[in-house]
């Protein structure tokens, strides 16, 4: 009995073959849901798609110049409500050509001209896009004309949803199926209880208890149930039939010693030599056939233990049949016998089987021993060793008296010796039967055309092995890199120096390469850069113009540990982080005026300039908007927070305001007594300068102060991104914002926790007054490039007069 | 009472053998063979004997008390003692065997031993042993001188030729062991020769004919080989 190398549980195939069902129900559902989920998370994000698009072509106007459009701040601000995607739009008139925003968006196919939005798919730049246009009729000096707008979004969020509403759904479902199965197999625990009771009755049964299980089955396991009892039914005559075998070798073993020990009595009673010999010479033949019958028996017993046992291995036949047959000739009782060979039919390496050497031996030898003992003295032996497909068979065949054809069934039962005359032990053939089965081949007997008996055991062929050939893996080293860091920085040097030192000193072996850039230039440099001069990390103060480049897919998503993560309106997709918090301030000549004499908000601060044009006159420092990113960053931003802004400007105008690049020039010219404020510098510095001017005064206002952030990202296309993120990183880190605390004029992002910095305790003064600006899209509408020409041209307008 | 075969020389004898049951019928039936034996049973002893005292035959019995019959046949062996050995083995496993041979046995039978094939099997390696001995090989009517490279039929010579005189050498030095014809190709013939099977055939064709008569026959088992043995023995 070979046992099962694998166990195979009932219960587990029913419940594999269920839970292949509702896979497959589950598989079919989801693929419904997915598409669902698709829909749905589409329907969500086109809404502010449509509402975005909505509240830009309210804003078109045809004007002197033709047709134009006032980008509204709120189109933005809907699209940054979903702060994962980037942001597209496009505005146009199929008559008038392009309008403003970005003018290669793909249309949909087969566009026809409406004023009911559509929306679709499409790839934009590489990166999945989805659209709405939407279509409005204006009246023209030359009739009527469409104007278009075009917007998008990446699809980063409508994936998320639809993800987020195909897991909900899909848990539900899985739910369903766990409870399902869970019904199943108590469906199939129950079901299958009749065969736990046959188990304990089996299991509790005497090994000498070979009666019949009694009971009815249930119909579904009759066939089983019937099976066991068949096979008991089989063991008990197994048993007896042992017990047959018992009795025979008993019987065999005292019949041949009771002769042999008979023999000899009668030859030790013998009173002459003659008589003597002749019972000495009869004792001897029986002596002969006893040897023979136990070895025979000790063979049976070994070749049984050993097919037992995992003792087969592969072997060739050809040279154990050789060996075997050239030990029995050596015998000389085999010299008479015509033995012969035959190997010419064997395929090359045709001979290779799993196999015992020892038992195969032992049933050739007794099939080649049988031949002679059965045969006359000069017999003829033939073994023979051939293929047929698949199988190795080893004949071995005699030109004696051989078996009836009624008789061939019977030969290979034990103690069944058919040759009376010849009085076999009866176990030759079971030995060459047992061996048969301990390697899974089969013996059959024939008649064969020499006459006599023809055996043919025939054994499973080993398949040819197949040559391996071993697969050596490219496995290239990567090129030893110099650790080289390359920096893009529009921001002051001497704020960056101290913090590229101290990353050089927490990361030895990384060297960083400083560029450093006017903002514009950055701007303009990363959209022309061509893949492979992308620098490692870019830092700008203008927040807008990096919202851009990032908003363009250039930069690269980066895992910053939770720690570190700015908080929400200083970064953007975890792509772009803000690192500093730099509020706008006024500073002003104290000797020419008194703290008490500033106005605490916005709206006073006009009204201010107003009442005291005559001695302010040239004397007000702003940012020129067309040089200053940040001065025209803070400048749209204050004009989003009201209709004062609009005013400002207009007496700031008027006041003969005197524009400066940048906030170091606005606090030398207040230091020298030339301006007696300006307006919307950048705080930070303008602390960091006031500790050598003792009469310039930091002034902030208790309504709002404007806080922009300088931001970092790593570029996608970044040579060394790791070395770029562990650069940002560090920047984002307590270190780096400690460094940044102590060591340069900026403020880190969270001031309260640096509570020495003056300028900390000046922004603690006024909780909720410093008004962030966001990380967002919504900076993108005053680079629109109408919006823009159209903010600077009133700037002008009111400055330059 | 005379024993069928009985050979003309006797011989020096060591039956070494633990069971004296065993060991006496052994020696005794050798002894009415008319052959001088001496019998150990302890290995130790035995390996000591054969050290100092030479014999034409051993029969070696495996389990042993003081050493197993492998170390002893192995000491004989390392130290140039070429006396032919039997070894006797209660064990059918075919390790047995091969240690046997490979330690250096002549042959091996496995008890209990038919006392006739014992016997036969004696004369088989006293044979071998004494045609390299003696430089004469005799069986019955053939004589075949080694030095003298002739071999007598009744006395006159048999009329072989160089070649079949060769063979009739490896055939004898090979006395009742299985020689596949290309192993007698290789003994025949040189490296530079290359001779055709068929020509080795052909040749134990012209020799058994010439052979015809005496004891000396040369079996052919197709497939297998040739094996020669002295017939009258039987």
């Amino acid at each position: 009995m070979r046992t099962e190398p694998r166990l195979v549980s009932l219960q587990r195939r029913l419940l594999l073959a269920m839970a292949g069902g509702f896979a497959l129900l589950l598989l079919i559902i989801s693929v419904l849901l997915w598409s669902y989920a698709r829909t749905a998370a589409n329907r969500i994000n086109d809404l502010p798609l449509a509402g975005a698009a909505l509240a830009m072509l309210e804003r078109a106007s045809i004007g002197p110049e033709g047709p134009t459009i006032d980008l509204p701040n709120s189109a933005m601000d809907i699209l940054a409500l979903n702060t994962r995607d980037r942001v597209q739009y496009r505005v146009f008139s199929p008559t008038m050509g392009e309008i403003t925003g970005t003018g290669d968006l793909p249309l949909p196919d087969g566009m026809d001209l409406s004023d009911v939005p559509r929306f679709y798919d499409a790839t934009y730049l590489g990166a999945p896009f989805r659209f709405v246009i939407q279509g409005r009729r204006m009246n023209t000096p030359s009739g009527r004309d469409w104007i278009v707008v075009q917007v998008g979004q990446t699809v980063e969020t409508r994936r998320h949803d639809q993800m987020s509403f195909y897991l909900s759904g899909m848990t539900g479902l899985a739910a369903l199926s766990v409870i399902g199965l869970v019904c199943v197999w108590i469906a199939i625990r129950t079901a299958l209880a009749p065969l736990r009771q046959i188990a304990g009755e089996l299991r509790r049964r005497d090994p000498a208890d070979l009666a019949d299980i009694p009971g009815s089955p249930p119909r579904e396991i009759r066939g089983l149930f019937t099976a066991i009892n068949g096979f008991i039914a089989r063991l008990r005559q197994n048993r007896a039939l042992t017990e047959t075998f018992i009795a025979d070798v008993a019987h065999q073993t005292r019949t041949s010693l009771s002769a042999l020990q008979g023999h000899l009595a009668l030859a030790a009673d013998a009173t002459d030599y003659p008589e003597m010999k002749a019972r000495v010479d009869k004792a001897g033949r029986q002596a002969a056939r006893t040897v023979r019958l136990s070895n025979q028996l000790l063979a049976n017993a070994m070749v049984i233990h050993r097919s037992d046992r995992a003792s087969l291995q592969p072997l060739s036949l050809c040279p154990l049949v050789r060996d075997t047959l050239a030990d029995l000739l050596r015998d000389s009782r085999m010299r008479r016998i015509a033995l012969s060979f035959e190997d010419e039919a064997l395929a090359p390496e045709g001979d290779r089987i799993r196999g015992d050497a020892l038992s195969i031996r032992e049933a050739l030898n007794n099939l080649v021993e049988n031949a002679a003992r059965h045969g006359p003295a000069d017999n003829s032996i033939l073994v023979a060793l051939e293929n047929t497909p698949g199988r190795v068979v080893l004949r071995v065949e005699d030109a004696g008296p051989g078996i009836a054809e009624a008789d061939l069934a019977r030969a290979t039962e034990r103690f069944t010796s058919l040759a009376a005359a010849t009085r076999g032990s009866g176990l030759g053939l079971s030995i060459v039967q047992a061996v048969a089965e301990g390697h899974d081949a089969v013996l059959r007997l024939s008649r064969s055309r020499l006459g006599g008996l023809c055996a043919e055991l025939s054994f499973p062929r080993l398949a040819a092995l197949m040559a391996v050939l071993l697969c050596w893996g490219a496995g290239e080293v990567p090129a030893a890199r110099a650790e080289a860091l390359s920096l893009f920085s529009a921001t002051d040097a001497a704020a960056m120096e101290p913090l590229i030192a101290a990353f050089e000193a927490r990361n030895p072996g990384i060297e960083v390469a400083f560029t450093e850039f006017h903002t514009v230039d950055l701007y303009k440099r990363l959209r022309a850069a061509a893949p492979g001069t992308m620098p490692d990390v870019v830092i700008s103060s203008a927040m807008d113009l990096q919202v851009d480049l990032v908003n363009r897919g250039l930069a690269r998503r980066l895992a910053l540990p939770a720690t570190h993560r700015p908080p929400d309106w200083a970064q953007w997709r975890g792509e772009l982080f803000g690192f500093t918090f730099e509020p706008a301030a006024v500073i002003y000549d104290t000797r020419f005026l008194g703290a008490h004499d500033l106005p605490s908000n916005h709206r006073d601060l006009a009204q201010f300039i107003r009442d005291n044009e005559a001695r302010l006159t040239g004397r007000i420092g702003s940012y020129d908007l067309r040089s200053s990113g940040i001065g025209y960053l803070y400048a749209t931003q204050d004009s989003l927070q009201g209709p004062q802004a609009q005013r400002l400007i207009e007496v700031l105008g008027r006041a003969r305001v005197r524009t400066y690049c940048c906030t170091a020039d606005m606090f030398a010219a207040t230091a020298r007594g030339e301006l007696a404020l300006a307006h919307n510098v950048i705080g930070s510095y303008a602390a960091t300068l006031a500790r050598g001017a003792p009469h310039v005064g930091l002034h902030f206002f208790d309504d709002y102060n404007l806080v922009m952030t300088r931001t970092a990202f790593v570029p996608r296309d970044a040579r060394a991104p790791d070395l770029g993120a562990r650069f940002v990183e560090f920047l984002l880190s307590p270190a780096g914002q400690e460094v940044i605390a102590a060591h340069t004029p900026l403020i880190p992002l969270a001031p309260e926790r640096h509570p020495d910095l003056p300028i900390a305790r000046r922004i603690a003064e006024r909780p909720g007054a410093f008004l962030a600006i966001r990380l967002s899209p919504s900076l993108l509408t005053y680079l629109d490039r109408l919006k823009q020409r159209d903010f600077l041209r009133a700037w002008d307008a009111s400055v330059l007069r | 009472m005379p024993h069928p075969g009985t050979y003309d020389a006797a011989m020096r004898m060591l039956v070494v053998e633990d069971n004296e049951d065993l060991a006496e019928t052994i020696v005794d039936r050798l002894r009415a063979e008319g052959h001088s034996v001496d019998r150990e049973s302890d290995g130790a002893e035995a390996s000591a004997l054969l050290r100092h005292a030479s014999f034409d035959l051993v029969l070696l019995d495996v389990n042993l008390p003081g050493r197993s019959g492998y170390e002893v046949l192995r000491a004989m062996r390392a130290r140039d003692d070429d006396t032919p050995v039997i070894i006797l083995t209660a064990r059918s496993q075919i390790d047995d065997r091969v240690i046997g041979l490979d330690a250096g046995a002549d042959d091996y039978m496995i008890k209990p031993v038919d006392f006739r094939e014992l016997s036969a099997r004696c004369r088989v390696l006293a044979r071998r042993r004494a045609g390299t001995a003696t430089n004469v090989f005799t069986a019955g009517s053939l004589s075949f001188d080694r030095r003298g490279k002739r071999a007598l039929i009744d006395g006159a010579d048999a009329g072989l030729k160089a070649r079949e005189i060769q063979l009739l050498e490896i055939m004898i030095d090979n006395l009742g062991r299985m020689l596949s014809k290309e192993e007698v190709a290789d003994r025949l013939y040189t490296f530079d020769e290359t001779p055709s099977l068929n020509a080795v055939e052909q040749l134990f064709t012209r020799l058994r004919r010439k052979l015809d008569g005496t004891p000396l026959v040369i079996k052919t088992a197709r497939g297998l080989g040739y094996l020669a043995y002295v017939s009258d023995e039987d």
